[in-house]
């Protein structure tokens, strides 16, 4: 029959509910009672009471699976004293109801009980999901304003060169044990009396001993069970958490068939790149300046591509705008001001082919985060780009088909983000006034030269 | 009363007598027709399950299909150029060059190639077959080119080879179904339809999804190849000629002016108006958009289609003539295309079979005849959208749908008249360049003989996730639902190759 005392411990979660129903209708009551005798008296004494007893259940079988299923002191400490003082409380106004006669300091006393109940229940919630169960949904300004860290718990990351001679252990499995393993086996939270956030933890093993055995993954628990069946019950993570991914797992069957060492290099395992590849850090340079803006409503999005223009936004959930008046080539200076309301939004504007003039380039500068400009086949002048030199986030400039001479091109060398220009098709083609400059620069003309073969017949 | 129980009785006998086998039949067919209807109604048409990974702005899209789309994540290429070499070009005369396969030239071909293989033709044992062409190397990247294809190894610094592809199809038709749309079976949306599907189409007087054929004949595969499979029709790809008129029909009939045509066309969308205020039905209003766009296109598409406005050192480059169907054509073709806001501009060059059977099949000469057909333009085309400026938005996908073997075609266990290679499914190279794509990478090493790939093999599936990826899309979330279930491209496989990415 030793069963029965831990099974007890395991009905604390249902147990709990009970308290926290009958206390709050009890609240509820009295403060729905403009005076103590308005004929709800003995409700409000029945569920104080009632809500007392219960809790006093919740409140053993909470200590019962505090005993038993390895939850740390420092976790439940703080749950399990205002439970208990919640009990006691609840005891306290079952009694004191009968003799107050001060209705309003009842009234306060009860309010008290209620904010006990909350604390204690927020509490009991942060040990079962997770500290971060409720804030992980809110947007990261709010998370921050809440002094909640944004960044979750790092994952296994690798850098693309020099990874041979990173620690199997200390590099590659405690990250992969860190964001996978790490949320229910840690100090605080021993799940199965396992902890592996720490090598000691890891040596020391759960209850049922060492997890891992040195050349055997198979008979490892470490690895076997993460490779069980996601349905079995001793799947590792268990099916409702995020799973790691199977390179994860294959690198951690490595480690352990490589001989399981705690001081072995990487390189000594020699691991399938294929094995690393997806840990790889690629510093990637966002193409668009990052920013954070309000969108543009969909109202005026569709206004505009009413008008004819191209609208879209970069990807999707981005508030840079991407548009275009390949269905617009009427357009000329005066069509700017339609986009004017864009502001910093405009990542991208199109306006090959249509009928603008040089002026239109000095009202650019009304969008601050304007990467690319395509000036195709327009009437744009040289002397107009100087205009251009607001323009911060402008990296690449299309010109192809236009009047630029070489010594305009030197007014956008002050473009701090320049990267990129385009002038095939102008003066600038093959001419030898062309020097080096900061930002690559295209002027095309290509040719095949004709050989021999091109006219033999086999 | 008793007597009209009897009746009854009777009455209930007769009627069972009378239900006939054909009456079964009959209700059978109106029964398992109502079943076939039901999905039909209530399932997964494609209106409802298109909330798949486009986010796509409902009304817009039922107005106009075609309405262009945001990629769900930042893609590098905005638009694709596949330039597919139906037939299969033989890897080992232009990129994969294999030394170690001269010496056992006229050789046998050793049992351990053979164990277990099929072929399409090769039957007993082979004889091995060295490298016709001559190799050496180019670039800042070193890429080994062959002397088949002299211009364009003046660009190989430009594009990203795969040199270990496989695919699990040695036929022309499936091959190519296998290429182009994931499946080597008839049934799914090719490439061209799924990346239109996705992102629309960005100028909305042309078509979103282009094919242009050379070589005199189309596919094995047939159109299915850029068939739209159960994606609606209209993401399927649109074939133009590149001689004639390029989309027949395209004109309107002697007699008929454009005012008339104009009169027509608004009659038709008045009544398709009062219908669906009637009835509501967006399809009418997809009908509606589709006359104006069809009446826009006969304006645009004869424009674009048009190349001999192209000054002379652009016909040069290309090596184009104008008024005739080649590669070439359509090469220049292509660029204006994705110039124009195209999204997808499919090529067919036929031809590139080379079993050795007659001197156009011949490895030591059709081929080469072959290659000189397209090392120009292939060529051109990269330096032309470089030079635009259009190489950052474009991705350029060059392949053949499977390789070719390192022995000698052998079919009816004879020796050919000429030099050829069987069809060969563990080992060939493709290209691919633009947007997003690491210049002058190469990825995977194949055997000392070219037979199978020994590292960084890449599949099909791997080739369409990555090309995905680089137009913004997750491969593994772009779905579709069909039959009860999503489908995606890469259906349950397809490894982004990383490598190969900028």
């Amino acid at each position: 029959m030793d069963f029965i005392v831990p099974l007890f411990g395991r009905f604390h979660p249902i147990l709990v509910h009970l308290p926290i129903g009958f206390l709050l209708f009890g609240v509820l009551m009295v403060f729905l009672s403009k005076e103590k005798d308005s004929g709800h008296s003995q409700s409000i004494q029945l569920a104080f009471f009632v809500g007392s007893v219960s809790a006093v259940l919740a409140s053993i079988s909470g200590f019962l699976q505090y005993h038993y299923e390895g939850f740390s002191w420092e976790t439940v400490q703080f749950h399990l004293a205002l439970g208990a003082l919640t009990t006691v409380t609840g005891f306290y106004l079952t009694w004191d109801f009968r003799k107050t006669v001060n209705w309003t300091s009842f009234r306060w006393k009860s309010f008290s009980l209620l904010v006990l109940l909350l604390f204690t229940g927020h509490l009991g919630g942060n040990i079962t999901h997770g500290e971060e169960y409720l804030t992980e949904l809110l947007p990261d300004g709010l998370r921050r304003l809440l002094g909640d860290s944004t960044d979750a718990e790092q994952g296994l990351t690798l850098p693309e060169s020099g990874w041979e001679d990173l620690k199997y252990y200390e590099n590659v499995v405690q990250p992969i044990l860190n964001s996978n393993c790490k949320s229910c086996h840690n100090p605080r939270n021993k799940k199965g009396e396992l902890d592996l956030s720490t090598l000691e933890g890891l040596k020391k093993g759960g209850e049922n001993g060492v997890v891992f055995h040195a050349n055997d993954a198979e008979k490892s628990e470490l690895f076997s069970r993460l490779v069980l069946p996601s349905d079995d019950d001793d799947h590792m993570p268990p099916k409702e958490k995020r799973q790691p991914q199977k390179e994860e797992i294959e690198l951690i069957k490595l480690w352990l068939e490589t001989g399981a060492s705690f001081e072995g290099t990487l390189g000594e395992a020699r691991p399938a790149v294929k094995l690393l590849d997806p840990f790889f850090e690629r510093l990637e340079v966002p193409f668009y300046p990052q920013t954070e803006l309000a969108e543009v409503s969909a109202d005026s999005i569709a206004a505009l591509k009413k008008m004819g223009f191209f609208v879209e936004p970069v990807h999707l959930g981005s508030a840079l705008l991407k548009v275009s008046c390949l269905n617009f080539p009427d357009f000329e200076d005066a069509d700017l001001s339609k986009l004017s309301s864009l502001g910093g939004n405009l990542a991208y504007l199109d306006l090959n082919d249509t009928q603008i003039s040089g002026e239109i380039l000095s009202q650019i500068t009304a969008f601050p985060n304007l990467t690319v400009l395509k000036l195709n086949s327009t009437l744009i002048e040289g002397k107009d780009l100087a205009t251009l030199q607001q323009s911060p986030n402008l990296k690449h400039l299309y010109l192809n088909g236009t009047q630029i001479n070489p010594e305009d091109l030197a007014a956008l060398e002050s473009l701090p983000a320049l990267e990129k220009v385009y002038a095939y098709d102008t003066p600038l083609s093959g001419n030898p006034a062309v020097k080096k400059f900061r930002f690559s620069l295209e002027t095309g003309g290509y040719s095949l030269p004709p050989i021999p073969s091109d006219t033999i017949v086999y | 009363m008793k007597n009209l129980e009897k009746l009854f009785a009777e009455l209930s006998v007769q009627k069972l007598q009378n239900q006939t086998r054909r009456h079964f039949l009959m209700d059978c067919v109106s029964k398992v027709g109502g079943l076939a209807l039901a999905p039909l109604l209530f399932g997964c048409e494609p209106g409802t399950s298109a909330k798949a990974p486009t986010g796509l702005n409902l009304s817009e899209r039922d107005l106009n299909p075609l309405a262009p789309l945001a990629p769900p994540f930042m893609g590098k290429a905005k638009s694709i150029i596949y330039l597919h070499m139906a037939g299969a070009p033989s890897q080992l005369e232009l990129f994969d060059f294999k030394p170690e396969l001269a010496k056992l030239h006229d050789q046998d071909c050793p049992e351990s190639l053979l164990e277990g293989r099929k072929f399409a033709f090769i039957r007993g044992v082979p004889k091995m077959l060295g490298p016709q062409a001559k190799f050496s190397q180019h670039g800042e990247s070193g890429a080994w080119v062959s002397d088949y294809l002299p211009h364009f190894s003046k660009v190989a610094d430009e594009v990203a080879f795969l040199k270990a592809m496989h695919t699990d199809q040695f036929n022309h038709g499936p091959a190519q179904l296998f290429m182009q749309t994931g499946s080597p079976r008839l049934g799914r949306p090719s490439l061209g339809s799924w990346v239109t599907y996705g992102l629309g189409t960005e100028n909305q007087n042309l078509p979103g999804f282009v094919v242009l054929t050379s070589g005199g004949k189309t596919p094995d595969a047939g159109k299915s190849v850029w068939g739209s499979g159960f994606l609606p029709s209209v993401y399927q790809g649109v074939q133009c000629r590149s001689k004639g008129d390029p989309v027949l029909y395209l004109e309107d009939p002697s007699g008929m002016s454009r005012d008339m045509k104009k009169n027509v066309i608004s009659a038709i969308n008045q009544v398709n108006k009062e219908d669906f205020e009637a009835f509501g039905d967006p399809e009418i209003l997809a009908r509606i958009n589709q006359y104006e766009m069809a009446y826009r296109m006969q304006i645009e598409v004869p424009e674009v289609m048009n190349i001999n406005d192209e000054p002379e050192h652009i016909h040069e480059l290309y090596g184009t003539k104008p008024g005739e169907e080649s590669f070439a054509n359509n090469c220049l073709l292509a660029r204006k295309l994705v110039e124009k806001g195209v999204r997808v501009v499919q090529l067919y060059d036929w031809g590139w079979d080379t079993h050795g059977t007659d001197h156009d099949g011949s490895i030591d000469m059709g081929l080469r005849n072959k290659c000189r057909e397209i090392d120009r333009p292939m060529s051109a085309l990269l330096l032309d959208l470089k030079q635009r400026g259009l190489l950052e938005e474009t991705l350029v996908v060059w392949g053949g749908e499977f390789g070719r073997t390192p022995m000698q075609e052998n079919r009816e266990g004879k020796v050919q008249g000429f030099k050829g290679r069987d069809h060969h499914v563990d080992a060939f190279t493709m290209w691919v360049a633009g947007g997003g794509i690491k210049k002058g990478a190469s990825y995977g090493i194949t055997d000392d003989f070219g037979f199978s790939g020994v590292d960084e093999r890449t599949s099909v599936h791997d080739l369409h996730a990555t090309l995905l990826h680089l137009m913004g899309f997750d491969h593994e979330k772009f779905t579709y639902d069909f039959q009860g279930r999503p489908f995606r491209l890469t259906d349950v496989e397809g490894e982004l190759i990383r490598k190969i990415l900028a």
